[in-house]
């Protein structure tokens, strides 16, 4: 009995979440509604997130050129190490660290906002209002993470390239022209659109995902948490699962 | 006011983004924003080449590839961008390379000395393929199974049917043989001393007056011999000039050699001499007729 409950409450987990998309899909003409607030919605998530993206794309572009230079053996040409960097970072690493960062830093924030708006009953006094507090509170930020998160990873693919070239001609005996050289083997601009299009899926995620769970807390400050904490592990979750499947989906036309 | 300024920063940052993406993909895959120009060449199929392998003349990268087309005709039909405005000079032979132990590829021009040099849409001299990481593979995977039928083999002969215990039994009966040869070589070189010993004793015994005068007989009778040769030489030249004498047919010799007639009559001679004789035989009184008184 207890397993059927169990499984009827996630087919009506997912339920919920299928209506919450169809609201959101509903909203999406009544753009005057939400349409000024998308614009600061833009600069919180996208313009506020520039400092930290750049940063970890740093990181990231850093530490894989260090570490790919010194996994290749003798013989190997170190041009590898341009190829290998710029693959992982503008195919992998760019768009899915960038957005596992932004889950803690967006997603929180909107569920934390969104939650604290639910349980001080502010969503309810705009119904009454007669406002669709879809529109009003979850469709700019939906639109703001999904145009802003591809933004934001070529932010992270640009950077964390640039370094892992700095740090390569830097900290390692890898001569400029050589990883420039492993830079442009092989490449294709569907990379960089592979790229844009996770970003896109993931900012997607993190908004939608987070939104949901923010305007669904309850039980005060306690709930609020909770469906904060929630919203990053579902988001996270479901970003590694969205990435996996759009590798699965995409990766064939990858090939330079 | 704030409002504005939100605009402004969402924007800037927008185009800034999309401004890094299209630059940076221009520059990933033409190597920048200048084009270049494009020349054409032709290799089999299997040349293992992809869009962005390096362009090199003598090894140094001019440019790019930046097109593969497969042509059913058994070639790929591939776009060479070179960058900037470096040139290639003319009929330089443009030859798919190795580069690197990867696989991957690069095409290598060779240039050759000449005025001219290639221009835009020109299709180049295709060289001869190098063998690649492929072949070279193929060819250790070759030795390889090689090298194993030889270990086979040789277990089969030194492990299996007992080869090796045949060359270490085939050692052991040598090294016997050996240490008999030793032995015997120790006996030999104590009876090849003794004999040494002996020889010198007897070498000092022998009196050097009698072997001086023996030596000075030997030398005499060498002499001697030579004097009898030359005695010999002078006979023989003698009997040389005789016979050449009965040859010829003169003197008494040589006519009863040489003459028939001659040989005739001593033959007649002798028969008569032999019925003579038989007559003799039978009539002795007839011709001894012995009166003692």
């Amino acid at each position: 009995m207890r397993i059927i409950d169990s499984v009827s409450g996630s087919f009506s987990r997912i339920g919920e979440r299928g209506h919450f998309a169809a609201d959101i899909v509903r909203a999406l003409p009544d753009w005057r509604t939400y349409g000024a607030e998308t614009v600061r919605q833009m600069r919180n998530i996208g313009v506020g997130s520039v400092p930290l993206t750049i940063i970890v794309a740093a990181f990231i572009g850093a530490v894989t050129a260090f570490q790919t230079r010194y996994q290749l053996f003798g013989g190997v040409q170190l041009s590898v190490v341009g190829l290998i960097s710029r693959q992982s970072v503008i195919l992998e690493l760019g768009p899915l660290l960038t957005a596992l960062v932004l889950t803690g830093r967006v997603g929180a924030r909107i569920t934390a906002e969104l939650g604290t708006m639910r349980v001080t009953e502010q969503i309810d006094a705009l119904e009454t209002l007669a406002y669709d507090p879809i529109a009003y509170l979850v469709v700019p930020r939906v639109i703001a993470a999904i145009i802003m998160l591809p933004i934001l990873t070529i932010f992270a693919d640009g950077v964390g390239v640039g370094m892992a070239f700095l740090t390569s001609i830097v900290a390692t005996d890898i001569l400029p022209s050589d990883f420039i050289a492993g830079l442009q083997l092989a490449f294709a601009p569907f990379q960089i659109v592979y790229s844009l299009i996770k970003g896109t899926v993931f900012g997607a995620a993190i908004a939608f995902f987070c939104s949901y769970e923010g305007y669904n807390a309850n039980a005060g400050a306690e709930g609020v948490g909770r469906s904060t904490a929630t919203a990053v592990v579902i988001t996270s979750v479901a970003i590694l699962i969205l990435d996996a499947l759009t590798a699965a989906l995409l990766a064939p036309y990858l090939q330079g | 006011m704030k409002k504005t300024r939100d605009d402004v920063l969402v924007g800037v940052v927008i185009v800034a983004g999309l401004v890094l993406a299209v630059v940076g993909s221009l520059w990933l895959a033409r190597g920048g924003l200048s084009k270049g120009y494009p020349l054409y060449a032709r290799f089999a199929w299997g040349a293992g080449l992809k869009t962005g392998a390096p362009v090199w003349v003598s090894g140094a990268t001019v440019g790019y590839v930046s097109d593969v087309n497969f042509e059913p005709d058994g070639t790929l039909l591939t776009e060479l961008r070179i960058t900037g405005s470096q040139p290639v000079p003319k009929k330089s032979p443009a030859t798919v390379v190795p580069n690197g132990i990867f696989g991957d590829v690069a095409v290598n021009f060779t240039p050759l000395r000449s005025g001219a040099k290639y221009v835009a849409g020109d299709t180049v001299v295709s060289g001869p393929p190098t063998a690649g990481i492929a072949q070279l593979t193929a060819k250790a995977d070759s030795i390889t199974t090689s090298v194993a039928s030889l270990t086979s083999a040789m277990n089969k002969e030194l492990v299996a049917d007992g080869g090796l215990a045949d060359l270490r039994s085939t050692l052991a009966g040598t090294n016997k043989l050996i240490a008999q040869l030793s032995a015997i070589a120790v006996v030999q070189s104590t009876q090849l001393t003794a004999t040494m010993t002996s020889l010198r004793r007897a070498t000092s015994a022998v009196d050097s007056a009698k072997i001086d005068s023996t030596l000075s007989n030997l030398r005499t009778a060498s002499g001697n011999v030579t004097s009898l040769t030359r005695s010999l030489d002078s006979t023989g030249r003698t009997l040389n000039q005789i016979v050449a004498k009965v040859d010829s047919g003169n003197g008494s010799a040589a006519k009863l050699v040489n003459d028939p007639a001659l040989y005739n009559d001593v033959h007649s001679l002798l028969g008569r001499m032999d019925s003579l004789l038989a007559d003799i035989k039978k009539n002795p009184k007839r011709y001894i007729n012995v009166k003692v008184f």
